[in-house]
């Protein structure tokens, strides 16, 4: 089965989202349970109502079946991102520095555990005007596209996989017009 | 796409026709020119498709002038507003400028092939910005592509896309799209 033209050089978000569910997470639990062995590794023992750590997937699924609440990571939070955008707006070449699957698991956390987050709604707010923000300077190293390299440093997986397959197609182009005036001096 | 030989864009774009001159004469290979003459005789201009001219000119027996989709016209509407410029016009059906040009440029002598590979490279890095631009602004659109709405300009300038802009097009229209079902299927199926 052959693989879709844009699908031959990235991968999905929904993939993105699942490798990032991995990551480990802190939860105060609202049941109690033993060490258990899972594929990944082994997690818990979860006594509430002290804090414990485990897996985003885990936690999530504890959460929509209301069997805990999830405490947002450091960078999740309004101060946070507000600073952040201030540096994003600031450095018009250079990128913020952001954790590397920010999206996928602020996407998560936003529609699962809302109600764990102080200030949903500013934040999402806030993620959006990041979001645009790179986008825009992703958009003007576009215009500075190389057929060798091209250095963007500081981009998160979800942007990395969504401007990949085209920046990969022109660059691939471009080397390919170029490739004369190297091949003869 | 040069040493590509099983790639189909690669033979397409050979297939245009360049201008040809010849610098001795040919007996019994007339039927070339399509005309009714038995032979080709000494100076005399025939169009002949890329992939016999790449030989013929190799070997010395003619000698071609740049082909008018690289002509001064071109080249001069491209530095003055490179996005404007329909370049699947210049080449006709199916449009393969940078592919035919790349050839083109790969016979010519090394000046002459430096400032086409300039000129593509620049029209290209100019035309690419709006290319996605436009790409992601019609996955929020739709597939189809309405075209109305976002006006004539931009319109006219899909169309006059050459068929690997075409190919860059649909995978950034493609990547958005995904995205922007991401992130909407969020609110909904969680709760």
């Amino acid at each position: 089965m052959a693989l879709p033209v844009p699908l031959r050089d990235s991968v999905t978000p929904h993939e993105l989202e699942m490798i990032a569910s991995q990551q480990l997470i802190e939860i105060v639990p609202l049941i109690a349970m033993e060490r258990t062995a899972f594929i990944s590794g082994a997690y818990g023992p979860l006594r509430p109502p002290s804090k414990a750590k485990i897996p985003l997937w885990m936690a999530v699924n504890l959460k929509l079946k209301k069997k805990c609440h999830i405490i947002p990571p450091q960078w999740l939070s309004v101060e946070h991102l507000q600073d952040r955008l201030a540096q994003e707006v600031a450095n018009p070449d250079a990128f913020s520095d952001l954790p590397f699957r920010f999206t996928e698991i602020s996407k998560v956390l936003l529609d699962v555990a809302s109600d764990d987050l102080e200030n949903p709604d500013q934040i999402r707010t806030l993620l959006k005007d990041l979001r645009e923000a790179r986008q825009a300077k992703s958009r003007e190293g576009l215009r500075h596209l190389d057929h060798s390299e091209l250095g963007l440093t500081g981009l998160t997986s979800m942007e990395i996989n969504e401007i990949r397959p085209f920046f990969v197609q022109s660059m691939s182009l471009l080397t390919k017009l170029a490739r004369n005036t190297e091949a003869t001096t | 796409m040069e040493n590509d030989y099983f790639s189909i864009e690669a033979i397409l774009a050979e297939n245009q026709k360049v201008q040809c001159t010849f610098k001795h004469e040919i007996p019994n290979m007339g039927h070339l020119g399509g005309g009714t003459d038995r032979d080709i005789a000494v100076l005399s201009k025939i169009q002949i498709p890329m992939w016999l001219a790449y030989i013929i000119i190799y070997s010395d027996w003619a000698d071609f002038n740049i082909p008018t989709p690289f002509g001064l016209k071109v080249r001069n509407a491209l530095k003055a507003e490179a996005t404007s410029v329909r370049l699947s016009n210049l080449v006709g059906s199916g449009g393969l400028w940078y592919g035919f040009g790349k050839m083109i440029m790969d016979m010519l002598s090394e000046d002459q092939a430096g400032e086409m590979s300039e000129m593509m490279t620049k029209a290209f890095k100019a035309r690419v910005v709006e290319l996605v631009d436009q790409a992601q602004h019609f996955a929020a659109i739709g597939a189809g592509g309405s075209g109305g709405s976002s006006g004539d300009v931009a319109q006219s300038f899909r169309e006059g896309l050459d068929s690997t802009e075409r190919e860059i097009f649909s995978l950034a229209q493609a990547s958005a799209k995904r995205m922007k079902a991401w992130y909407d299927e969020s609110d909904k199926a969680r709760q």
